[in-house]
């Protein structure tokens, strides 16, 4: 019974309509646009299988080639998946369930048919364009994604209606008022609907390795990040900006020395990410307070000025003065930091097991490091010792470069005593090697060091650039103090940034030419890119930042101290109102047009006639067999309400609507027609009756 | 129980669009639903609206508000395509039973552009078509027929699901006139077995001799002009002559002629003797029981003779619905009710 069901239903749909080649045309560039927003983080495999794919459907619109048969797509589908399998190894985040959409779009492109694929196509590519949000923000790939939806409403009117006379073809000006007839209840929507917290726990947005500071440190690894302008963060003071030298943003520690490799002794236990949580503090920055805005760097560290607390909740403190986001930054996120007074001196000791980790080196290797370690315990005190190290670094011929040689064996050795050229690395870590060597405590801080402020100057950009690294030594009776060796070589770099301290070597961002920082001398192009990032940092701070704890604080400004539950009655009542505001104006619409069409009012004034006469319209009749009625009822009437009727039933048969002129005879047929309602006072049946 | 539903809806329906052969759509009688794509892309809003709660992604709120204040606009807009637009029953069609029979109507647009309207009757559907504001179009809509008779469509039922496809508005006309269905032709056996065989000169001879009349007493269906009036007036009989010959003339085409045939049968059989009678261009006439069409040739002449055998034995479909009388109003009319059971 069921199967005949299905049968029959299926014989009554009768095969679905094709999709016109307007309608795939719309649908192809919006897929197109909508990739625009990843092209960073899909793998090219997969944008050049979707280009063939797409290209291959376009082609066989036209008849060109065929689509493939059934064992054919089977095949391209095994493979592609097999591919995609292949370079997902199990990672589930939204990265590879997105790049998953983006594959089972080029793979629908072999069968798209009928209108329903179009509909499958169009809600996958909508959740596409929803996921990119997850991955950029920016204002610039916000209009391209919209942009993209908007090419897909497109081609559903043309796929609605395919055969459009040109004077009703305009599809983008219909969205357009649409849109603009509905952006005040958009915004409205977007200001009050409650900002509810995460229900669930979801999978991060990406797994994939991105540009900035790891925690494991070889050598060179630094000055290849020092190739990249890409933003690492943008910070907004309460307070003066402070001055360059001080702008240390302390990221992580590495204290464990393997081989050649820094890392991070302290063992870190897997723990799942948590809910989302992106309430980085609201309210006005007092003084001593500044925000962080990050760029995804899907790790947990968060960078901060030495000696800072944490304001707000999504990051925790740990020791070593450090600070990690209870879920990694997967995408951007704000938070809120205090700078707290410099305390000179520390009356506290390590204990045993940390000095031992501080003091940690490999048995053997870098000899004349070592050597050179105790000499320098002769010269007295820790202190001293650190200073005496320093005046070697300044005094002799040691260069900071972007282009330091190789130094595979014996590291230390070869930088601080044959080739001395080296970038913040290898200085950091050959400092870190002496110190440990002559029994300080030592460890090596990586983050980033400078930022350059943005146009107003009212907000610091740390570049990727601007990573460094340097070191902590255990001084006893002050604590843990800084010691930058790259100061000590290169002070440009400590002052006034990278740019100035490899100006001479011309090696600054070499291999970046698309970037705008590296024309520094090109003062519109400096001007532009700045203001560029002003308007994106307000739109970040602003709309993409405006969150839970935003919303509440500026609902807690406006009077009447809305709450949550407030807020859900507001946006029903929005949507209500919004509801019902449509409906009266529709129907107002309807009202005035139908008031406006003259022929309707001169029937309807003939109905009232009618009526009036005693011989009201019935449901569906015809003109002329209320005219027969009516000349009944009143014979003096009944030529011209026999005329009359006529004059309607050509109306309605006439192929174009009514003259005016006809409307002007018509009404004086209908003064006429009263007239002779009113000298034909009775009925002749009923006079008839009387006698 | 869902027949019982069904035949409420149908009934309530009935009730907002009384039969007419002119239907303005407007607030009261458009129904407007989501397609099945438009549940699914309110699931999909609903997905995405937790994915920005979940994800705490303001953008993500931003795309599901614009994307649901489009699909509320949509359905404003749906709505208007059908509000405004009048459809007017033309001509109800005339064809033979069991083909489909081109209803002409008229769609004028009202102020807004009436796009992708879509007139469907059962499973006969049209293309869709454009109406600018202000303008009309004329459209056939074929509508099935399956016994010969008055054929009036129930309902045509009116759609568009123009912009999205998200969203589908739609109403009826119930048409008041009704058109007609020819009895299909079969091709009629000899009649040389059945009725005498008139050849020129005997039926002349039998005009002449009214002596070779049968007669015989009158009987329900006989024709008044067969009454032999003259001795009605004398003995109060009535007497019918058969005369011999006129059954079986050629001009004649008489539904008696076929006994024990089946009346659908016989209307068939006669709907192909009218129509190879026409075609050779030869006179006749036709002899139904309750109505005679006098002998004549002639498109106009074949054209009635078929139409009263399309609606021999039919009543024609009433008009209108009955005004109710009495407090009883809520009740529904007997024909609606024979409608729907």
């Amino acid at each position: 019974m069921a199967l005949l069901d299905v049968l029959k239903s299926g014989e009554s749909d009768g095969p679905m309509p094709a999709i016109p080649s307007k309608a795939l045309m719309w649908l192809l560039i919006s897929f197109t646009l909508l990739m625009v927003p990843q092209w960073d983080r899909l793998p090219i495999w997969l944008i050049a299988a979707c280009a063939v794919l797409a290209g291959w459907r376009w082609l066989a619109q036209f008849g060109r080639v065929r689509l493939p048969g059934r064992f054919l797509r089977i095949g391209v589908m095994l493979l592609l998946i097999a591919v995609y399998v292949a370079t997902v190894r199990g990672r589930f985040t939204v990265d590879t369930a997105a790049s998953f959409f983006v594959l089972a779009v080029g793979l629908k492109w072999l069968e798209t048919r009928t209108s329903r694929d179009f509909y499958v196509l169009f809600f996958i590519l909508v959740y596409l364009a929803t996921v990119s949000f997850l991955f950029h923000q920016e204002i610039l790939w916000t209009l391209v994604n919209i942009a993209g939806l908007g090419t897909l409403l497109v081609g559903l009117q043309v796929l609605n209606a395919p055969d459009l006379p040109a004077g009703m073809q305009s599809g983008w000006r219909r969205l357009g008022w649409l849109l603009v007839k509905t952006l005040p209840i958009v915004v409205m929507l977007f200001v009050f609907f409650p900002r509810m917290a995460p229900l669930w726990s979801v999978p991060l947005v990406s797994g994939e390795a991105r540009t900035g500071i790891s925690d494991t440190m070889r050598p060179g690894d630094i000055s290849n990040l020092a190739q990249s302008s890409e933003r690492a963060f943008r910070v907004t003071f309460g307070g003066q900006l402070p001055v360059y030298r001080d702008r240390y943003w302390r990221g992580l520690i590495l204290d464990y020395l393997d081989g050649e490799t820094w890392k991070q002794s302290a063992y870190e236990p897997y723990q799942p990410p948590g809910k989302v949580d992106l309430d980085g503090g609201v309210g006005d920055l007092r003084p001593a307070e500044y925000d962080v805005l990050m760029e995804p760097t899907d790790q947990r560290w968060a960078f901060a000025l030495a000696d800072s607390r944490a304001v707000s909740a999504n990051i925790v403190e740990r020791e070593e003065d450090l600070f990690r986001f209870r879920r990694p930054a997967d995408t951007s996120v704000r938070y809120r930091l205090v700078r707290e007074q410099e305390n000179s001196g520390t009356s506290e000791r390590l204990s045993r097991s940390e000095v031992r980790r501080y003091l940690q080196l490999p048995a053997s290797g870098n000899p004349r490091a070592r050597a050179l370690a105790d000499n320098l315990r002769n010269s007295g005190s820790d202190m001293a010792v650190v200073q005496s190290l320093l005046t070697r670094f300044r005094g002799q011929e040691y260069y900071y470069t972007l282009r330091p040689p190789e130094m595979p064996e014996d590291g230390v050795d070869t930088l601080l005593f044959d080739a001395k050229r080296g970038f913040c690395a290898h200085y950091a870590g050959a400092t870190t090697f002496v110190l440990r060597a002559a029994g300080i405590p030592a460890r090596i801080v990586v983050g980033y060091q400078g930022g350059e402020p943005g146009a107003g100057g009212d907000y610091l950009i740390v570049r990727q650039y601007d990573a460094h690294a340097w070191v902590e030594a255990w001084v006893r009776g002050q604590g843990w103090i800084r010691i930058d060796p790259t100061a000590a070589i290169a002070p440009d770099r400590i002052e006034s940034g990278l740019r100035d301290a490899v100006a001479e070597e011309g090696s600054f961002l070499e291999q970046d030419w698309a970037s705008p920082q590296r024309y520094g001398d090109l003062a519109v192009l400096q001007w532009a890119s700045l203001q560029m990032d002003r308007i994106n940092y307000q739109w970040q701070r602003w709309v993409v930042g405006y969150q839970g704890q935003s919303q509440m604080d500026l609902m807690s400004r406006l009077p009447g101290g809305f709450g949550m539950k407030e807020l859900g009655y507001l946006t029903a009542g929005i949507v209500g109102f919004a509801l019902l505001m449509a409906g009266v104006v529709s129907a107002w619409q309807m009202r005035k047009s139908e008031r406006h069409d003259a022929f309707r009012r001169i029937v309807d004034a003939w109905h009232g006639l009618c009526a009036r006469s005693g011989v009201p319209v019935r449901h569906g009749e015809t003109p002329s067999a209320l005219a027969d009625r009516l000349a009944v009822a009143k014979p003096a009437a009944s030529d011209s309400t026999r005329l009359f009727a006529r004059m309607v039933n050509s109306h309605y048969y006439s192929p174009a609507p009514a003259k005016a002129s006809e409307i002007k005879r018509m009404r004086r047929l209908l003064s006429t027609m009263k007239k002779q309602v009113r000298r034909s006072p009775t009925d002749p049946l009923k006079q008839h009756g009387k006698v | 129980m869902k027949s019982y539903m069904r035949g409420r809806w149908q009934r309530w329906v009935n009730r907002r669009i009384p039969r007419s052969d002119t239907q303005a759509f407007q607030q009261k009688n458009i129904f407007i639903l989501p397609t099945g794509a438009g549940v699914v892309f309110g699931m999909l809003l609903l997905i995405m609206l937790i994915t920005g709660i979940n994800y705490q992604n303001s953008l993500i709120y931003l795309i599901t508000f614009l994307l649901g204040a489009v699909f509320v606009g949509a359905m404003h807009q749906t709505h208007r395509n059908l509000a405004g637009l009048e459809l007017t029953l033309l001509r109800p069609g005339e064809g033979v039973a069991g083909d489909d029979i081109p209803f002409r109507f008229r769609a004028a647009a009202g102020k807004d552009d009436a796009v992708a309207i879509v007139l469907s009757v059962e499973d006969s559907e049209l293309a869709p078509v454009h109406v600018a504001a202000g303008q009309a179009v004329d459209v056939s809509l074929p509508i099935p027929s399956a016994y010969r008779g008055y054929v009036r469509p129930d309902r045509v039922r009116i759609e568009t699901r123009f912009p999205f496809g998200l969203l589908k508005a739609w109403s009826w006309i119930r048409p008041a006139s009704a058109g007609i269905a020819f009895p299909r032709p079969l091709k009629a056996p000899d009649l040389d077995a059945t009725v005498t065989d008139g050849t020129e000169t005997e039926q002349a001879r039998s005009r002449e001799g009214n002596d070779h009349a049968d007669l015989r007493p009158w009987r329900e269906g006989d024709m008044s002009q067969r009454v032999m009036w003259k001795r009605y007036a004398r003995s109060g009989q009535m007497v019918v002559a058969d005369w011999e010959g006129e059954q079986g003339s050629p001009h004649w085409l008489d539904f008696n002629a076929f006994p024990g045939t089946d009346h659908e049968l016989r209307l068939s059989y006669l709907a192909y003797l009218v129509s190879e009678r026409d075609k050779k261009g030869s006179r006749y006439g036709l002899n139904l029981p309750g109505q005679m069409i006098e002998p004549d040739v002639g498109a106009a002449h074949a054209m009635r003779c078929m139409r009263a055998l399309a609606v021999w034995g039919e009543e024609p479909p009433r008009e209108m619905s009955r005004e109710v009388h009495g407090s009883r109003s809520e009740t529904d009319t007997p024909d609606q009710l024979a409608e729907h059971a």
